[in-house]
C-alpha cells in the first residue's frame, strides 16, 4: 500500500542500542568531558569564578530554550527574569554582613524560582493576546521596563546601593559554590529530559508548530502556552538565584539600560546559536558565551593586545556573537546542537553517524529552512 | 440516543452564511457521509462540531450533551477525533512522537508530575510507547516508526494522520477528506480498513468525501450540502442519483441534469430535506453486512 | 475670578510638557517612520534601524570634525556623507543578510536583524573616535545665537524645530511615495506577493534594495538629527538604547503599517513620556525616577492599545 515510504538514508534512528563493550568506549570518552567540567576549575581559581558564571547562563540558555525552542514563543527580555530571581534572593535572604544559615538560603532560592514564575505567568497570559512579532516588542519592553521600574525601587535595591548576599558556610569557596550551581544546573537539565520525554514537551511541540492540531488532539493550548513561560521563567529565576550569591550582591546596574539590553540580545544570540530545540547544543552555546570574555583576555594577554582588549571588550563580543548568529541563521540553522548531535547521539547508545534526519529535520523545521515534503 | 445530532446549526462570517440551518444525525456505529461541492460548507461544519468555529445558531449535541460551546480540545477529551483537509500532523516531529502526541488525552499523569519523572510517569510512557505500537502495526506502518514526517509519502502521511485520530481513542471519528490524493486502488482499500476500523474498535464516523463509489461502499447515510444549505439526504445509491444533486456537482437546472442520469424520474426515490419524508435508516450496521447477511 | 486665574497657570505647565513631549515625539517619529516602512515592506521589524542611525552620525561627525587621515568638509556635507554611508550600509544588510533570508519565518528574519544590529554595535566600538561626543547642531553651524522661541516662559530650541520639520517632511513625502508613484506601488505589490510580483515584471531584488536605502536613509537623517547634545552622542548602541523600544512602541501605536500612523505615535508617545513625567505623577512611589515613571507609561499605553486593537490606531492589519 502507501507504505512504500521512500528511504532517504539507512539511518534509522531507532536501532539497536550499544553493548557492553561500546559503553566502556563511552565512559572513557566522556572522562576528558567530565574533567574539564568538575576538576579544571578546581586547579585557578578565576576559572572557578568563570565556571559558576557558564553554570547561570546553561540555565538562563536551557529557559530560553524552553520558551523558543519547544513552545516558540520568543523573548527579548529574559534578563527581566534573571533579574527578579537575583532580587528575589537577595532581598529575601537579606541578613546584611553576615553569612545566612542555609534554611534561610534555601529559602531565597525557591523564592527566586517562585516569583520569576510567577512574573512570566503574567507575560504568558499577555502573550496569549499579543502574538509574534508584536510579542516581540511586548517582552523587550517588558524586559527594559522591569529592570528600569521595579530593579530601581530603593526599597528593593539597598537604596541604590545594591542588596548584599552572601553565601552561606558550606558554600563560601568558590569551587564548593561552583559544584552547587552544577547542582542546580543538572536539576534544571533533569527537568528539561522530563519535559522533552513526557507530555508536556509534546504538547509544547505541538501547540508550537500546529495549534490546531494540538488541540484537536486534546492539548490545552492555551494553558500549555502559560505552562512554557512558567517553566521557563522558573529556570531563569534559578539561575538568578545563583547569580545573586556568586557575585554576591544584587545591582540593578547588571540589568538596566545597556547592559540589561545586552544581556537580553546575547540570550537570544546563545539560543539560536545554540541550535533551537536542543539542549546540548545550547548548554553549550551558552558556556561559550560566557567564557568568551575571559577566553579572549587570556589570548589578548599573552599576545599583547591587552589594553585594547580590555578598552573594547563589549565590541568584540558583540562581532562574535553577530557574526555566530548571522552564520547560524543563513547558513546551519541546526545551530551548534546540530554539530554536536551526532556526539550526543553516540553518548546516549546509538551508533555514531554523520547523518541524523530527525535532528536537522526538527531544526530546519524550527526556523523554517524548508517545507517538509507531504 | 444518537451519538451526534445537529440541530439548525449555522455559521456566518459578515455577510456570508457559510452553513445555513444544518440538521444532521449520526448514529451508533454508522458511517455517514457529508458531500456537496466545494465551497458548499462542509469543513467548516466539521471545524464547528469540533469546536474549531463558534455557531452562530444551532446546537451540537453529543451523546445527549450539548456540546455547542466547548472548545476543540474539551470535545477532543469528550472523545470526538477528527482529521484535517491538508493533513495535520505536528509536522517535525517523527511518526512515534505524533502517535504519543496524540494519545495526550489518555496520557494518565499530570503536567507537573511528569517534570518528576517518577516511576508512574516512566511506567505510563512505556504504555503510550506500547499503544502507538499497536497502531503503527493495524494500519501497516511499523516500518515508519521513527521516520520523521518529512521523508514520508503522501498517502503514508494520510494514513498516519488516521492513526493519530485513532490514538485520541475517539468515539466519534470526524474524517475531512480522507481519500484525497488517493486513486482508485488506494481509495478502495481505505473503504476496507474504514469497515474494519469500525468492526474492531466500534467506532462511529462522519466522513467529508467527494470519492463515490468510497461513499457507496462505506456509508450508511449521506448529506449533500449545497452554498450551506442541506440539499438531500438519505441513502448513498439513491441520493447520487439526485437530479438537484447532480445539478449541483455539474451544474446547469435539475431537469436537464435527470435528463443525463439514466434514472427515470419516477424511480429516483429520495428524500427531499424535510425530515419527515426521510427514508427509515438501514441501522448502523452499513450496507455492506445487509448485503452479505 | 479665581478658578481662571487659576486654569490660566495651568496652562502654561501644560505647555511646557507639551512641548518638550512633541520634540522628543519628533524624535521617535523619525526613527519610528523607516520602522514602518520596513515592516510594511518586509514584514519585519528591523533591530538595527537605530543603528543605522548611529553610523551615520559617526561618519557625519568624523569628517565634520576631521579625525585622522579623514579630511574636515563643511558641515553640510559631512551630514550628506554620514546619510550616504547609512544607506549603503543598509544596502548591504539587504544583499547579505535579508535577500537569503527571504523566505523564512518572519521571525527569523527579526532574529537576523538583530545580530545586524550587534554587529554594527561591535564595528563602530572598535573605530578610533571619542564615543562619548556629540554632533554639532544646526544652529552652532550657522553661527548664529541659538533661536529659541520662548512661548509664556517655556524653551523650544530649533534643533527641536529641526527635527519636528524634517519628520513632517519626510512622513508627507512618504505617504505620497507610496500613493502615488509606480516604486512605492512595486513595493507595497511586493510585500504582499513577491512572486506575484515578479510575474507582472517588478524585479522584486531591486525594489528589495531601493526599499532598504529608502529605510537607510530615514535612518540617516534621524540619526544625524538625534545625535546632539544635550541628550545624544556618537555612541555605539545609544540611539538604539535609548530610542528603538520607545520608537518601536510609537510604530506599533500608530500602527505599524501606516506612515501617518508612525508620525502620529511618536507625538504621541512622545506626549505621554511628558507628561509622565511631570508633576502630575499618577503612580505613587515612582516620583523619584522620572525615567521608570514615563516609561511604564509608555509600556502601559502600548499594552493596552495592543490588547484592545492589536494593529494599532491606524493601522490595517493586526
Amino acid at each position: 500500500m502507501s507504505a512504500d515510504t521512500q528511504l532517504l538514508t539507512g539511518y534509522d534512528a531507532g536501532a539497536a542500542r550499544a553493548r557492553f563493550g561500546g559503553w566502556l568506549a563511552r565512559a572513557a570518552a566522556s572522562l576528558p568531558v567530565l574533567w574539564l567540567v568538575l576538576l579544571l576549575p578546581r586547579h585557578a581559581d578565576d576559572w572557578t569564578n568563570n565556571a559558576i558564571f557558564a553554570a547561570i547562563y546553561a540555565m538562563v540558555g536551557l529557559s530560553m530554550n524552553v520558551l523558543v525552542g519547544y513552545t516558540g514563543q520568543i523573548s527579548l527580555g529574559q534578563q527581566a527574569f534573571l533579574g527578579i530571581g537575583a532580587l528575589t534572593a537577595a532581598n529575601v535572604v537579606h541578613t546584611g554582613t553576615n553569612a545566612p544559615d542555609p534554611f534561610t538560603f534555601a529559602l531565597g532560592i525557591v523564592a527566586a524560582v517562585a516569583i520569576s514564575a510567577g512574573a512570566a505567568l503574567l507575560l504568558g497570559g499577555i502573550a496569549l493576546r499579543i502574538r509574534g512579532l508584536y510579542l516581540a516588542l511586548v517582552t523587550l519592553v517588558f524586559g527594559a521596563v522591569t529592570a528600569d521600574a521595579i530593579f530601581t525601587i530603593p526599597a528593593l535595591n539597598g537604596n541604590d546601593a545594591g542588596v548584599s548576599a552572601y553565601r552561606p558556610s558550606a558554600l563560601q569557596s568558590n569551587y564548593s559554590y561552583y559544584l552547587f550551581a552544577l547542582a542546580m544546573v543538572g536539576i534544571c537539565l533533569y527537568v528539561d529530559v522530563w519535559i522533552r520525554r513526557s507530555k508536556v514537551g509534546r504538547g509544547l511541540i505541538a501547540l508550537r508548530d500546529n495549534e490546531l492540531v494540538a488541540s484537536a488532539y486534546g492539548i490545552n493550548v492555551l494553558g500549555y502556552k502559560l505552562l512554557g513561560f512558567v517553566l521557563s521563567g522558573a529556570m531563569a529565576g534559578l539561575a538568578g538565584g545563583v547569580f545573586a550569591f556568586w557575585s554576591q550582591e544584587f545591582s540593578d546596574k547588571d540589568f538596566t539600560a545597556a547592559a540589561g539590553f545586552n544581556k537580553a540580545l546575547i540570550f537570544v544570540v546563545m539560543v539560536v546559536v545554540g541550535g533551537l530545540g536542543n539542549r546540548a547544543g545550547v548548554v553549550a552555546a551558552a558556556a561559550f558565551f560566557a567564557l568568551i570574555d575571559p577566553l579572549l583576555a587570556g589570548l589578548a594577554h599573552h599576545t599583547g593586545w591587552l589594553n585594547y582588549y580590555t578598552d573594547h571588550k563589549a565590541y568584540i563580543s558583540n562581532i562574535i556573537g553577530a557574526g555566530l548568529l548571522l552564520q547560524t541563521v543563513i547558513f546551519n540553522p541546526g545551530g551548534l546542537g546540530q554539530v554536536l548531535r551526532p556526539f550526543t547521539r553516540w553518548f546516549a547508545g546509538h551508533r555514531f553517524s554523520l547523518h541524523d534526519d530527525h535532528g536537522d529535520a526538527a531544526a530546519a523545521a524550527l526556523v523554517g529552512a524548508g517545507d517538509v515534503r507531504a | 440516543m444518537s451519538v451526534l445530532e445537529v440541530r439548525n446549526l449555522t455559521i456566518r462570517f459578515g455577510g456570508l452564511t457559510a452553513v445555513d440551518g444544518l440538521n444532521l444525525t449520526v448514529n451508533e456505529w454508522e458511517i455517514v457521509g457529508l458531500m456537496g461541492p466545494n465551497g458548499a460548507g462542509k469543513t467548516t461544519a466539521f471545524n464547528c462540531i469540533t469546536g474549531f468555529y463558534k455557531a452562530d445558531e444551532g446546537t451540537v449535541v453529543y451523546r445527549g450533551r450539548d456540546v455547542t460551546k466547548l472548545p476543540p480540545h474539551r470535545k477532543a477529551a469528550l472523545g470526538i477525533g477528527r482529521t484535517f483537509q491538508n493533513v495535520g500532523m505536528v509536522k517535525s516531529e517523527t511518526v512515534l512522537e505524533n502517535l504519543l502526541t496524540a494519545q495526550h488525552i489518555k496520557a494518565g499523569y499530570g503536567a507537573l508530575t511528569a517534570l518528576t519523572g517518577v516511576g508512574a510517569v516512566r511506567q505510563r510512557e512505556r504504555d503510550l510507547h506500547a499503544h502507538a505500537d499497536a497502531i503503527l502495526e493495524l494500519l501497516g506502518l511499523t516500518e515508519v516508526r521513527n521516520r520523521p514526517l518529512g521523508s514520508l509519502s503522501y498517502g503514508t502521511l494520510k494514513l498516519l494522520e488516521l492513526g493519530c485520530a485513532l490514538a485520541t481513542d475517539p468515539d466519534l471519528l470526524l474524517l475531512d477528506e480522507p481519500s484525497s490524493g488517493m486513486g482508485p486502488e488506494e481509495a478502495h482499500e481505505l473503504g476496507d480498513r474504514l469497515l474494519a476500523l469500525r468492526k474492531e474498535l466500534g467506532v462511529t464516523m462522519l466522513l467529508i468525501e467527494h470519492h463515490v463509489p468510497l461513499v457507496a461502499a462505506v456509508c450508511d447515510y449521506v448529506y449533500v450540502l449545497n452554498f450551506g444549505k442541506l440539499l438531500a439526504e438519505g441513502d448513498p445509491d439513491h441520493v447520487r442519483s439526485h437530479p438537484e444533486v447532480v445539478a449541483a456537482y455539474l451544474g446547469g437546472e435539475a431537469p436537464e441534469a435527470l435528463a443525463e442520469t439514466e434514472v427515470p424520474a419516477e424511480q429516483a426515490e429520495v428524500a427531499v430535506a424535510t425530515p419527515a419524508a426521510a427514508p427509515t435508516r438501514s441501522g448502523g450496521r452499513g450496507r455492506r453486512r445487509k448485503e452479505s447477511a | 475670578m479665581h478658578e481662571l486665574a487659576g486654569s490660566f497657570s495651568t496652562q502654561i505647565n501644560l505647555l511646557t510638557p507639551i512641548v518638550s513631549g512633541i520634540a522628543n515625539g519628533a524624535a521617535y517619529g523619525l526613527l519610528g517612520l523607516g520602522l514602518v516602512l520596513l515592516y510594511k515592506s518586509n514584514r519585519i521589524f528591523n533591530f538595527a534601524q537605530g543603528e543605522f542611525a548611529t553610523v551615520a552620525a559617526i561618519v557625519a561627525y568624523v569628517f565634520d570634525r576631521g579625525t585622522g587621515w579623514v579630511p574636515k568638509v563643511p558641515y553640510f556635507a559631512a551630514i550628506a556623507i554620514g546619510v550616504a554611508t547609512a544607506v549603503l550600509v543598509a544596502i548591504a544588510t539587504e544583499r547579505f543578510v535579508i535577500r537569503p533570508l527571504f523566505h523564512r519565518p518572519r521571525v527569523v528574519l527579526v532574529v537576523a536583524t538583530v545580530g545586524v544590529a550587534l554587529f554594527l554595535m561591535g564595528i563602530e566600538g572598535i573605530l578610533p573616535y571619542p564615543q562619548t561626543a556629540s554632533l554639532r547642531t544646526i544652529s552652532d553651524v550657522l553661527n548664529v545665537r541659538s533661536y529659541a522661541f520662548k512661548v509664556d516662559g517655556v524653551v523650544a530650541l530649533d534643533q527641536d524645530l529641526a527635527k519636528l520639520g524634517a519628520l513632517t517632511v519626510l512622513a508627507v513625502a512618504a505617504f505620497v511615495f507610496f500613493r502615488y508613484t509606480a516604486t512605492g506601488t512595486a513595493i507595497l505589490a511586493v510585500s504582499q506577493d513577491a512572486t506575484a510580483a515578479r510575474v507582472v515584471g517588478i524585479s522584486v531584488e531591486r525594489i528589495s534594495m531601493t526599499t532598504w536605502a529608502i529605510a537607510g536613509l530615514l535612518g540617516g537623517v534621524a540619526g544625524v538629527l538625534l545625535a546632539v547634545p544635550p541628550a545624544g552622542s556618537v555612541t555605539p548602541g545609544s540611539i538604539t538604547g535609548l530610542t528603538l523600544t520607545v520608537a518601536f512602541s510609537a510604530a506599533v501605536l500608530g500602527g505599524m503599517t501606516s506612515l501617518p500612523g508612525a508620525f502620529l505615535g511618536g507625538i504621541l508617545i512622545g506626549l505621554i513620556e511628558a507628561f509622565a513625567n511631570a508633576d502630575h505623577s499618577f503612580v505613587p512611589g515612582l516620583n523619584s525616577l522620572p525615567t521608570a515613571q514615563a516609561e511604564v507609561a509608555v509600556a502601559v499605553v502600548l499594552l493596552l492599545i495592543l490588547l484592545v486593537r492589536p494593529r494599532g490606531l491606524l493601522g490595517q492589519e493586526a
